[in-house]
């Protein structure tokens, strides 16, 4: 785990605005908010909180101040890419079923649109939305998880009730039916039963008990118990899993433009999605480039190996703590993965190139701090093939 | 299942180093997790990065048997192959390289695993434990299901040596005392009576080297 010294918490209650009305508790999904009897004081426990932004969306004093996707930088965000993506349609969507913004497009139907793309929908306030129409969109589509597949368990259902709220107003004010639409998703794993060998270990690695194997008829998943952690398909012997928008083959060919765009030393960092919330404009460092996972277990020995065979001087994989993993403690299995890959990169003189940080959202900085370790490491031993 | 550990890369490096075109063979057999293709697809990454950086240079193909110790399956699975390559590099256990060498007599085979034991793959517990020794006469009937000549350090037949300290076996403190398990498994069965029954010495010869399908 790295610890920033004084690390400021992402979250924070202002006390001079707060009304002390305790919705942001009654909605927190971790009963990281609570009130104190005697005072009536609101207290965050910034240790629980996994900074899903809930609390500050539902706040009607707006006392409720967080360091990602709060709502000025969403629509500095909107305001900046607009004209590049020359298009009146804004399609938010969650992180969580929407890696792949083609595939987005898609399930719309439009081509062109403005992406925001957010660490959960419910940090969407209904008074973010109706300022994004007045920044001139004219349709927003959002696109959340399914509610049970919802990381924060509250976002998505509190979503879809905002959204019906809102067009109701909107079509009072001439604004049309369904200025606002919304969509569910979730992505699932997919299965290729001629590639099965029927071993069994997606069974006992599942967290939700979604793979059955039986004598006859082979592999089967109940795709409502699947929560897409991927942790099946990172560990299939025979490649015969693979999971929606994150594709072996996605991933596999998105690494070598990534590793070609950086400046040496190259490091390529693998993130859980929910460990890290990276700036709106992406990656900003010549030396660093992410991959998104849809939580660390979905990390196969495969992509960091592929990752290091295409030049990149270190390979980082960024993970939730097992108490903070969004997806059963998942986040320890893939630490395990890394530490058997780490060890037989060791055997030929490569283990220090491979790195595992633990780090949370909930502090600004844990992982830039992490990824800054890492790369001295690098920087030590140097270019890959001419120290060795 | 037959337990296996790779070897270590140098090994495997020293091993191939005098071919060029191998062909890394997986067995999708009983070992847990199976050395498929992801465990092939990954030595030959593994192996790859490792040659690069001793200059040399290797062109792996990639295969996959259903199970390696069968001469049929093998045969049909490395078949398609053999014209064009030097040598194959098997991830099975022991048995996969002696069937591929059988089924190839000309094709030079290589073992990339150690092979240890028939065990027990506690998943839970994260352990995998020697459990049989394929001795070729059964007496797990009248031992509770707990096998002496393997889990006891000293293949014991006929109850425990006296040496156990807490129920650990005095060759090794981690280890659990067989007779004191056998002991307990058959209180729980009601079969206490069991162990009254003399075990004559083993009959070496039953456990044989060659056995009628």
């Amino acid at each position: 785990m790295t610890q920033v010294a004084e690390a400021k918490p992402a979250v924070n209650i202002n006390e001079d605005y707060c009304s002390r009305c305790s919705i942001c508790g009654s909605l927190c999904p971790y009963d990281a908010i609570s009130q104190d009897h005697e005072n009536k004081k609101i207290i965050l426990d910034i240790e629980k909180c996994q900074v899903c932004g809930i609390c500050a969306s539902a706040c009607p004093a707006r006392a409720i101040d967080t360091i990602y996707y709060d709502r000025d930088s969403l629509l500095n965000y909107l305001r900046k890419v607009k004209p590049k993506y020359k298009s009146d349609t804004l399609v938010v969507m969650c992180k969580g079923s929407a890696p792949d913004f083609s595939q987005v497009g898609k399930l719309f139907g439009v081509s062109d649109f403005v992406p925001l793309s957010v660490p959960c929908v419910g940090r969407i306030s209904e008074e973010l939305l109706l300022a994004m129409l007045a920044e001139g969109m004219k349709k927003i589509d959002i696109l959340a998880c399914d509610e049970d597949y919802c990381r924060f368990h509250r976002g998505s259902p509190l979503t879809g009730r905002r959204v019906m709220v809102l067009n109701r107003m909107l079509e009072q004010l001439g604004y049309g039916k369904d200025a606002i639409t919304m969509q569910r998703n979730s992505l699932k794993v997919k299965v290729d039963k001629d590639l099965c060998i029927a071993c069994g270990n997606c069974v006992f690695y599942c967290p939700y008990g979604a793979p059955k194997l039986e004598s006859v008829g082979g592999i089967s998943f109940d795709l409502d118990a699947c929560r897409g952690c991927g942790l099946c398909v990172a560990l299939c012997p025979a490649f015969a899993l693979d999971l929606e928008n994150w594709e072996r083959d996605r991933i596999s060919n998105l690494l070598p433009q990534l590793i070609a765009e950086m400046k040496p030393p190259k490091l390529l960092v693998f993130r859980c999605q929910w460990a890290v919330y990276p700036p709106l404009n992406g990656d900003v460092s010549p030396n660093v480039r992410t991959i998104d996972l849809p939580c660390s277990g979905r990390i196969e020995a495969v992509h960091i190996l592929e990752a290091l065979q295409s030049g990149a001087d270190g390979v980082m994989v960024i993970a939730c703590s097992k108490d903070d993993c969004k997806q059963e403690g998942v986040s320890a299995k893939a630490e395990h993965v890394v530490a058997k890959i780490k060890g037989q990169l060791e055997q030929i003189g490569l283990g220090e190139r491979l790195g595992f940080g633990s780090v949370s959202p909930r502090y600004e900085g844990q992982a830039e701090e992490a990824i800054r370790q890492f790369r001295l490491i690098i920087e030590t031993i140097g270019a890959k093939g001419k120290s060795q | 299942m037959i337990v296996t550990v790779l070897k270590p890369l140098d090994e495997i490096l020293d091993s191939i180093s005098s071919y060029r075109k191998i062909l890394i063979a997986g067995c999708d057999g009983c070992t847990q997790p199976p050395r498929g293709m992801r465990e092939v697809k990954t030595l030959k990454q593994l192996l790859e990065l490792a040659g690069k950086l001793k200059g040399k240079e290797f062109q792996f193909k990639l295969t996959s048997v259903v199970k390696q110790c069968d001469t049929v399956l093998t045969k049909s699975t490395i078949k398609p192959y053999v014209d064009d390559i030097d040598a194959v590099l098997s991830l099975a256990c022991g048995a996969g390289p002696q069937t591929v060498a059988d089924v190839f007599p000309d094709l030079p085979v290589i073992p990339a695993q150690n092979s240890h034991f028939v065990g027990i793959d506690d998943r839970e517990g994260g352990a995998i434990f020697d459990s049989c020794s394929s001795c070729g006469d059964c007496v797990l009937a009248l031992t509770g299901a707990v096998c002496p000549i393997t889990r006891c350090a000293k293949g014991l037949l006929n109850g425990a040596c006296g040496g156990a300290r807490e129920g650990k076996c005095e060759m090794d403190p981690e280890r659990d005392c067989a007779w004191e398990l056998i002991y307990k498994r058959l209180e729980k069965l009601g079969q206490l009576d069991r162990l009254k029954e003399f075990r004559p010495p083993r009959n070496y010869q039953k456990k044989g080297w060659k056995v009628a399908p």
